[in-house]
């Protein structure tokens, strides 16, 4: 990747240094031309915040993050964005965390990460989430762009498949969706059934952009006019396909490896979760259920929104459990319908449960990726929050669309 | 002498109090110099690795922060060799290696448990309470086996 | 590798009208110790040899014991790995707790002096009792009544 401009991200953390990854947070940093920074303040200001923040608790280091936090809104450190980190399963510092986030989203434009890490967090697992940030903080200009302008191709090399799309003056003119085995063949044959259905060839493309796990590999061997990760796309690529390009909006993508739950504002994301605990919160363990079920994936859905998830006993906390708890329904005699409908339940009730406790849920909500085609998975998020869910048209192919959208922002260059 | 563990085991006045009536101070300091000291690490700023919360399995459960069972790796050696300990009662904010409150509620138990000659006073708030505070060591200090120090008694 | 020849570093903290952190360098020099000094804000931070800087603590703080505070410290004076100049600004945790327990020293003085002058003060545990509920419930109800 060509070098950028340097990034100064506010690191208000406790227990990084000691759980052994303080190293780590500071190599994926500069992977992406950024830096971490640690906001300046007095040992007054520490002894204070718990009176003007109003969250008292027992630990010093998290009362030091909270002061921290203030420095930073009233402007006494230069800083583009925040990372909010503490250990993963301790209480205390999750509602710190938690409402420090809020409190930053509420008081300043800084774009914001809230992670909890543990002793195995690597750079790379928190490398996409810094990319988005940075890219947020950096790329306004490109972020505000609203049409899609020339012939462009998107493509998103996903975990699960692979998606490509050509559009050409704000309309999406070919598609291609294919397993992905390897990266580049799949990537190839996607953007092949892309540019077939559009009538077009390589030589015709203005500009791509690439996203999804494969997309440094990718990106490089199709040398791509931008390569770019997911959060950004995706958010980009909903609110364009929903017809919402400004205001409030929350994105939600239910992938076939994790999970994203972003907060977007005029397209821009603000705060993002990435992950899922376990592979029973992800399109995985739909997939798994349509094979023990006998039906196709895309079936899946129409069957759920037939049945009753009320009737079946479904926990896929782990995809371990979640895949006995319907093999044992199946055995007491439950509903193939039933159990299609708890299954998207129980995936929506993982994303709720683990996700979108840490991002403000502001409509509209637009579900995006594959998973929101299974007609049972929007629908069990709408009966869980009480909104409504919006699947915008092309909502599988969102990161491709995203990219192809952005990508036009390259023509010319 | 004796090797007595502090808590805050990062505080200067425990440390110096100790060392100045003639005992070994067990501080955090000298795990962290150590860390740093080690070639071949290279995780800064303290150079704790990942391996470390893994070591402090030993201490606490894996439901347990990796945060505390990375400090646990460190504090762990220590407590094991302590002979005597001084526990400062709610002292004023301690941060850093004294910045997770789990740990110190962990630490603090384990030094009570290992039922060696041992010396809590609370935190001084007032200028006699902080006198009272450095004669009290004295006066524990001086009492342990060894002891060399204490400007009468020698 | 033998303890003695082990490489640390202690803070020398100095609170004091009269001694200055370059009195302790001169004595330092003076000692002709094999050991590195950095003068900082509240000391000095001197590394070298287990042995040889236990050997310069102990002399330095025999120039005015009650106001030379020691301790071991982990990270090596000027390390880049602690330095704020190279890790992103802020002050470090440490730093802090340093801050708070600086600022206690004139009362630890105080009481190592009289050490010094062999004074041995009476020392009383003055916990005020806890307030019973009996006793508590009569002053809330003598309160009340008084307000009416």
């Amino acid at each position: 990747m060509a070098k950028e401009n340097l990034v100064k991200i506010a690191q208000l953390s406790c227990g990084s240094e000691y759980s052994g990854i303080q190293k780590e947070i500071e190599t994926a940093a500069s992977m992406v031309d950024a830096e971490i920074i640690f906001p300046e303040l007095t040992i007054d200001d520490v002894k204070a915040v718990e009176e003007s923040f109003g969250l008292q608790v027992a630990s010093p280091d998290l009362k030091l993050m909270m002061a921290r936090a203030q420095a930073l809104v009233d402007g006494k450190t230069n800083a583009d964005a925040v990372l909010i980190a503490t250990c993963f399963r301790c209480a205390e510092a999750a509602l710190v965390r938690n409402e420090i986030r809020r409190y930053i989203h509420e008081n300043s434009k800084f774009p914001v990460i809230s992670y909890s890490f543990t002793e195995r967090t690597t750079a790379a697992t928190l490398l996409t989430r810094l990319e988005a940030l940075t890219t947020t903080a950096r790329r306004r200009n490109l972020l505000a762009r609203e049409h899609q302008e020339g012939l462009t191709a998107g493509i998103d090399s996903g975990s699960t498949t692979t998606k490509a799309v050509i559009m050409k003056d704000d309309k999406v003119v070919g598609t291609g969706w294919v397993p992905t085995v390897k990266v580049m063949e799949s990537a190839t044959e996607a953007l092949d059934n892309a540019m077939k259905e559009a009538g077009i060839t390589r030589d015709a493309i203005q500009a791509l952009g690439v996203t999804g796990y494969g997309r440094f590999l990718i990106g490089d061997e199709f040398k791509a006019d931008l390569i770019q990760e997911e959060i950004t796309v995706n958010s980009k690529g909903a609110v364009y396909l929903a017809g919402h390009q400004k205001g409030q909006a929350t994105v939600i993508d239910i992938g076939g490896m994790d999970n994203k739950a972003i907060s977007v504002q005029d397209g821009i994301p603000g705060m993002f979760t990435m992950g899922g605990i376990c592979a029973g919160a992800s399109g995985r363990f739909l997939e798994m259920t349509s094979k023990r079920l006998g039906v196709d994936i895309t079936e899946l859905g129409a069957l759920a929104v037939k049945g009753m998830q009320e009737h079946v006993e479904m926990n896929s906390y782990c995809i371990v459990f979640g895949i006995q708890s319907l093999v044992n329904s199946l055995a007491k005699g439950s509903m193939p319908q039933d159990v299609a409908s708890a299954a998207c339940y129980s995936v929506v009730e993982q994303v709720f449960e683990q996700q979108l406790q840490e991002v403000e849920v502001k409509e509209p909500l637009i579900m995006v990726g594959g998973s929101s085609l299974i007609e049972g998975v929007p629908k069990a998020m709408h009966d869980l929050l009480k909104i409504d869910v919006t699947v915008p048209p092309y909502s599988q192919y969102i990161g491709a669309v995203g990219a192809a959208l952005l990508a036009s922002g390259f023509i010319n260059k | 002498m004796v090797k007595v563990f502090i808590y805050p085991s990062n505080s200067l006045i425990l440390s110096d109090l100790v060392d100045r009536f003639g005992h070994e101070p067990l501080a955090m300091m000298q795990e962290i110099g150590k860390k740093i000291r080690t070639a071949g690490l290279d995780s800064p700023p303290i150079n704790i690795t990942p391996e470390d919360p893994k070591l402090g399995l030993k201490y606490a459960a894996v439901e347990v922060p990796a945060g505390v069972r990375g400090r646990m790796a460190l504090l762990g050696p220590l407590l094991e060799d302590a002979e005597a300990g001084i526990i400062v009662k709610e002292p004023d904010i301690s941060f850093g290696c004294m910045g997770c409150a789990r740990t110190n509620e962990l630490i603090n138990f384990l030094v009570r448990a290992k039922k060696v000659p041992l010396l809590e006073l609370n935190y001084p708030t007032t200028e006699d309470e902080a006198k009272a505070f450095v004669h009290k060591i004295r006066g524990f200090l001086n009492g342990l086996p060894g002891a060399k120090s204490g400007k009468e008694d020698e | 590798m033998s303890d003695d020849d082990d490489i640390i570093s202690k803070m020398i903290v100095l609170h004091s009208t009269f001694t200055l952190p370059s009195d302790l360098v001169i004595k330092i020099y003076e000692s002709k110790a094999d050991i590195t000094v950095k003068e900082t804000c509240f000391g000095l931070i001197v590394e070298g040899k287990r042995s040889e800087v236990n050997r310069v603590a102990s002399e330095i703080r025999n120039m005015d014991p009650s106001r030379i505070f020691i301790k071991e410290r982990g990270v090596p004076p000027g390390s880049s790995n602690r330095c704020r100049a190279s890790q992103g600004g802020g002050a470090k945790p440490g730093f802090h707790q340093h801050e708070i327990e600086f600022a206690l020293l004139p009362y630890f003085t105080e009481a190592l002096d009289e050490i010094e002058r062999g004074e041995m003060p009476e020392i009383r545990d003055v916990t005020p009792p806890h307030l019973t509920i009996e006793k508590f419930k009569d002053i809330i109800e003598k309160e009340v009544k008084e307000s009416e």
